[in-house]
């Protein structure tokens, strides 16, 4: 009796697939080390590459170069631009994922993570901590961002309750009165901008996002909730993959649909929240960065998630590059400059690849 | 009696000379533009004044100072909500804003001048015009143009004397300043910069009032030079450092913001090593002097040059 040979697929494409992915997550992984160290030595004073590589390579434990250059420079490659360059990382990664998220739980391709309220409540509170007199400043980063989380996680709460239907939360619902809610609230936001007086300014300028003036200690309070949320997304990431049929299909192969819902939005609005509040509503990235990695490397939620943060992170740094060095000294908004680069990108990839891909 | 008669003649005589002497005198300044007057105000327009004002409305703070300074203080009928100096000002009523006055008010105050900004360009003047009301714009770009400004108002209320004099004391504070400051060389003006907001930061560039109190003050505005933008030019934080000004100036008690540039340049860590908080040459002005194109522009003066030189002005 010969025994059965294992059977094997043709072409092994899902081990090449698999294999395929891994060196494209270690190659994104190498390429982000390339880009930090690239942007930042980027900036509009210049400052010799070397020089730069030598103020980073000073601060790694073991290491110790003696200084050749002013503390200005090192003040400005440590202080100025190492923690905007990781704030962007951060900021890009996590609102890459929670897109892909939102994307994977509503089953729906329009879906970004300022779906169910988080931009505008957000908005909201950052409109109201620059309208409250200064008194209430909290030294270093002001009360802004904290309003501004405080309004992006009302707003998210309210969603939830007004959807929940008995003990489920029907998709369906909780997009509508997203949508609904952040008309709302869009709309006192414009009411209080026209009325804002002299602080227009200083309000459009934050609505419409930027990394100027980051610092490490905005860096130190955004790492962990980005960290930890992206942690417990990836670990369901074989669950999001079973989501992807029918809630009811998915309750039968013994997925706790509606706890699993509420932890990965939870998790989801978190880091899009922790990042929203200190650099204002950055647009686009959520939305396309998902799809452009679906389109290259497929909709495989193990794969999805984690290329989605390295790819938001590369991305996020690389617009922040341009956004601060196309017109220096000035500052482009950055959710201008995320939308200009990556439109016509996606397109490119959309008609390259001639395919459905949802 | 005809000696009598003629030396009561005479008296009479003379009496009635010098009784139309002395009232033609008083009169003299009031009548020396003739009215209807027709001028060009600082925004190119052409207006006329139809008849010497009564009821003036004042739509911008630098408005009301003038006009408080040139004695006209019963004619004024409302101003805005920020006109806080003298403080006789805050008890005048207000039609609004700075930038959103309420148009409504400030016609049914019948008033037959009014002392617009350039702001107030596109939205404001056109209505109240309209109305068949006589706007009068005033936007001075520099000191000599405020000096200008305040003759020019002064014209069209019949306080030319008040105006001359304003000026020419004006002009003898400047002249203190920039007598000492002109003979400096480039060496010995310190690289000056004067911070309007710290968020995003901005700095006075060239085309401001701010930079032309610094140069005259004899300051140099290296920051600004390394910004093609005119005007309030935002600069990136390393840019500001790495030009090290060593004086900074920032505005303080602006609408509610108060002194958050000031504190930003004082207890801001990256800026620990800058040579200005090194040196404890952080200074601070009320927003008040510094960003109204009025009569105390030259006490900014007198204070920016205390700041920068304080070796010469005490």
């Amino acid at each position: 009796m010969t025994s059965n040979p294992v059977p094997t697929l043709p072409n092994n494409t899902y081990l090449s697939g698999r294999r395929k992915r891994i060196y494209s997550l270690l190659g994104l992984c190498a390429a982000l080390i390339v880009v930090v160290a690239v942007a930042t030595s980027i900036g509009s004073v210049k400052i010799p590459l070397l020089t730069t590589f030598q103020i980073l390579l000073d601060r790694l434990p073991f290491v110790d170069i003696s200084p050749t250059w002013q503390s200005t420079i090192a003040t400005i490659v440590l202080e100025i631009r190492l923690p905007r360059v990781i704030l962007a990382g951060l900021v890009g990664a996590a609102l890459a994922i929670a897109g892909a998220t939102y994307q994977g739980l509503f089953r729906n391709p329009l879906a970004d993570p300022y779906l169910i309220g988080v931009a505008q409540g957000a908005s909201l509170g950052a409109i109201v901590g620059f309208l409250l007199p200064t008194a209430w400043n909290i030294p270093g980063f002001g009360i802004i961002p904290l309003l501004a989380f405080i309004g992006a996680l009302l707003a998210t709460v309210i969603v939830y309750a007004l959807a929940r239907v008995g003990k489920t939360l029907p998709v369906t619902t909780l997009i509508l009165s997203g949508v609904a809610l952040s008309a709302l609230l869009g709309s006192i936001v414009s009411y209080l901008i026209i009325s804002s007086g002299e602080k227009m300014h200083g309000i459009i300028f934050w609505l419409m996002g930027s990394f100027s003036m980051s610092q490490w200690s905005e860096v130190r309070i955004v790492l962990p909730y980005v960290a930890v949320g992206t942690a417990v997304i990836i670990i369901f990431a074989r669950l999001l993959n079973v989501m992807q049929l029918d809630e009811e299909q998915a309750q039968q192969l013994g997925v706790n649909v509606e706890r699993l819902k509420l932890i990965l939005l939870a998790a989801a609005t978190l880091i899009t929240a922790a990042s929203v509040s200190f650099v204002g509503t950055i647009g686009f990235v959520g939305i396309i960065i998902p799809h452009a990695v679906r389109l290259i490397w497929g909709a495989d939620h193990r794969f999805l998630l984690p290329l989605s943060v390295l790819t938001g992170a590369i991305f996020m740094i690389l617009t922040d590059i341009a956004a601060r060095t196309v017109l220096a000294p000035t500052e482009i908004p950055i959710g201008v400059i995320t939308a200009i680069c990556g439109a016509p990108f996606f397109l490119y990839l959309l008609r390259r690849r001639k395919k459905a891909i949802f | 009696m005809k000696n009598a008669l003629k030396k009561l003649g005479a008296i009479c005589l003379a009496a009635a000379l010098f009784a139309g002497l002395v009232t033609s005198c008083a009169k003299a300044p009031e009548s020396a533009t003739p009215i209807p007057a027709q001028i060009t105000d600082q925004l190119g327009r052409a207006v006329t004044v139809k008849a010497s004002p009564q009821r003036i409305v004042s739509l911008a703070p630098s408005n009301t100072e003038i006009l408080f300074a040139l004695g006209l203080s019963d004619r004024i009928v409302a101003v805005t909500d920020y006109c806080n100096y003298p403080p006789e000002a805050k008890t005048k009523p207000s039609i609004g804003g700075f930038s959103t006055p309420n148009i409504e008010e400030v016609i049914a105050k019948n008033p037959d001048l009014i002392l617009a900004a350039d702001i107030h360009k596109d939205k404001v003047i056109p209505p109240l015009e309209a109305k068949g009301l006589t706007v009068i714009a005033l936007n001075p770009k520099t000191i000599d143009e405020v000096i200008t400004s305040i003759e020019l108002v002064g014209k069209v209320t019949g306080k030319e004397k008040e105006a001359a004099d304003l000026a020419a004391n004006m002009q003898k504070r400047i002249k203190v300043v920039t007598e000492k400051t002109g003979k400096l060389s480039p060496e010995q003006q310190p690289s000056t910069c004067f911070v309007v907001w710290h968020d995003p930061l901005m700095i006075a560039n060239f085309g401001t009032l701010q930079d032309e109190l610094i140069k005259k003050a004899g300051g140099s505005n290296t920051v600004g030079l390394l910004s093609s933008k005119s005007g309030y030019a935002e600069i990136s934080l390393e840019t500001f450092l790495a030009a090290n000004p060593a004086v900074m100036i920032a505005g303080v008690g602006m609408g509610t913001g108060e002194d958050l540039p000031l504190q930003f340049l004082t207890s801001e860590t990256r800026l620990a090593d800058t040579d200005a908080r090194r040196n404890n040459r952080i200074y601070s002005i009320d927003q008040d002097l510094v960003g109204r194109a009025g009569p105390r522009i030259v006490e900014a003066l007198e204070q920016f040059a205390r700041f920068i030189h304080p070796e010469l002005f005490k």
